[in-house]
């Protein structure tokens, strides 16, 4: 039995007779003791987040602003939103960072891992270099790059010895936001390539070795043996890396204030200023309700596609 | 050429690849410290100094000296330090009770607590932050501790390392008479030291590094986090940037000094959720 419990058969005559008046039964107590251990979590939970989702709900159906109280609005939140362009771009600009990052980062990710799992000289040292920066703030991470891609800064200064003339990265529309999901990458894919490198280690040496015995190749080693075995890694990591990319913040605050002209203003972003720039809390709250909405659309669609890979 | 050394040189072209490619995830830290010690013109000029001519220790003192950073510094750890307490000792409770005990409706508890991971303070940064003002905690540690003091993540983390632990380890206790919570401190906590220095390294780390939830419930400077403080330093002295790695710098050496001492658990705790589903 798997479970930590002994099977007691709480149905017995004895085991109801013995039971004084107030006690409970050695079952029932386990049950409650249980339940007493997961209490704590789920008081927490119930105040920090399912509280504050039904709030969300309900207060994106009424006209807040933090110092007047509340007044009902029905949809207008929901209409204010969708007749509201900016909401729109930001719907945009989060859906192409969020694939941007995450796309790529599947991809390099794995073969970042692949790379690292070969037998080479300094291993150990080769992985820590890729690791130390999974380490780093995303504070510092901003603001290192607002400095790298500074009109004078290393990028442009790198680009100069290949005669690339000098690129205003995160003042043009055109390269703000690609230089944001570039960040986003190259800080995703070490990250991702440790759980990768983990999966990769989990798949037992002799598969490979009976497969090379019966003539198959690296390709078909990888194809038939290592991507099949990686499915429930790659399952954590998509929805991880999506999950990750859409709620990115400190990036677009810190190195583009969401400019410029919104190209980088994401949904949290838009977020956070309908909220507490212009103190528009039902708006917000709505824009909120609908990014769960998304998240959750993201993750189960995900489960579905690979449960029946799975199958 | 023989086909066993073509084999041979291609792994060597792979490695040196492997190696470039750290070079190009570690660059930007290299420029950033490299840059903390030029001076303001010599971090623009052109072609790149790799190295700066002369070190400028001082850019350090004055950059810190801009703004109460010790205040800051002191901050972020006391707030990282509460929420790993709280991840660690709620996660490991309800944990423990997820994993090795049965009651009704146990499994909807874990899948309600498991979607709260994508209900994160980004999505819920406006109902959370009524609810705090409710509670009057603005502006308070406790407003920067309490939110963040229990998280799912920990709770999945632990739970599957403590559905592992033999269940005979657990019932000889029960049978010599140890109390339900004696068992779960006794027993249960000893035996997850591995998971629980995966789960204190990964949530000091993340905890370290809040930003925006600091941002939106934190006006007094006593109370400011250092990654406030780096925004601020940002939002002031722009132009400074040979300064403003300096101070970044310093922001970065307790997730190193982290990192290099635990990188062993720090790598753990990322792969035990994600091996097994």
């Amino acid at each position: 039995m798997s479970n930590g419990l002994p099977s007691v058969p709480v149905s017995l005559p004895q085991a109801r007779t013995a039971a004084r008046p107030f006690s409970l039964t050695y079952a029932n107590r386990l049950r409650v003791a249980g339940f007493l251990f997961v209490l704590p979590a789920l008081l927490h939970f119930a105040l920090f987040k399912f509280y504050p989702m039904a709030q969300a709900l309900l207060l994106s159906f009424f006209r807040y602003d933090l110092t007047s109280s509340p007044e009902f609005t029905g949809l207008g939140n929901y209409r204010a939103l969708y007749e509201n362009p900016l909401f729109h771009q930001a719907l945009g600009v989060s859906a192409k960072y969020t694939l941007g990052v995450a796309i790529p980062e599947w991809f390099l990710a794995l073969g970042l891992a692949l790379l690292l799992n070969r037998a080479m000289p300094g291993r150990g040292l080769i992985r820590l270099a890729y690791f130390l920066p999974i380490a780093m703030s995303q504070i510092v991470v901003a603001l290192v790059w607002k400095f790298l891609y500074h009109p004078h800064g290393l990028v442009n200064g790198l680009l100069a010895t290949v005669g690339i003339g000098r690129i205003n990265w995160l003042s043009e529309e055109a390269t703000a936001l690609p230089a944001l999901i570039a960040i986003g990458v190259w800080r995703g894919v070490p990250l991702f390539a440790v759980v990768y490198l983990a999966g990769l280690q989990a798949i037992p040496r002799d598969y490979y070795e009976a497969a090379s015995m019966d003539g198959a190749g690296p390709w078909q080693r990888f194809r038939w043996i290592t991507l099949p075995l990686l499915r429930p890694t790659m399952l954590f990591v998509m929805v991880m890396s999506l999950l990750m990319a859409m709620k990115v913040f400190t990036n677009p605050l810190v190195m583009t204030e969401g400019g410029p002209n919104g190209s980088t203003r994401v949904l949290p972003y838009f977020i956070y200023e309908t909220g507490f720039a212009f103190f528009r809390m039902g708006e917000a709250a709505a824009a909120s309700s609908i990014l769960f909405g998304l998240a959750l659309l993201f993750t189960l669609v995900q489960f579905r596609l690979l449960r029946r890979g799975l199958a | 050429m023989n086909a066993k050394t073509r084999s041979r040189v291609l792994g060597w072209v792979v490695t040196l690849l492997t190696v470039a490619g750290a070079a190009f995830v570690l660059l930007p830290y290299f420029w950033m410290v490299s840059s903390s010690f030029k001076t303001q013109d010599a971090i623009f000029r052109l072609p790149l100094e790799w190295m700066p001519r002369e070190p400028r220790w001082q850019n350090y003192p004055s950059a810190l000296g801009r703004f109460p950073f010790g205040v800051y510094f002191f901050n972020s750890t006391v707030m990282a330090l509460a929420v790993m307490a709280g991840n660690l000792f709620f996660g490991s409770l309800a944990a423990y009770g997820l994993a090795k005990f049965r009651f009704p409706l146990r499994e909807l508890c874990f899948r309600a607590m498991l979607s709260t991971l994508m209900l994160p303070l980004e999505i819920l940064l406006v109902p959370t932050f009524l609810v705090v003002r409710q509670l009057g905690l603005l502006d308070s540690y406790g407003g920067l501790i309490v939110p963040l003091a229990v998280d799912a993540f920990g709770i999945f983390l632990m739970r599957q390392y403590i559905t592992d632990l033999p269940d005979s380890l657990i019932e000889a206790a029960r049978l010599d008479g140890c109390t339900e919570f004696g068992i779960y401190w006794r027993i249960v906590l000893p035996n997850c030291r591995p998971a629980l220095a995966a789960l204190a390294v990964l949530s000091f780390r993340e905890n370290w590094d809040q930003f925006l939830w600091p941002l939106v419930i934190i006006s007094k400077e006593a109370l400011k986090t250092f990654p406030l403080g780096l925004a601020q330093f940002e939002g002031f002295h722009s132009a400074s940037y040979h300064e403003m790695m300096a101070a970044a710098a310093v922001g970065m050496i307790p997730m190193i000094l982290l990192f290099l001492l635990f990188q062993r658990a720090f790598v753990r705790g990322l792969t035990l959720t994600g091996l097994k589903e």
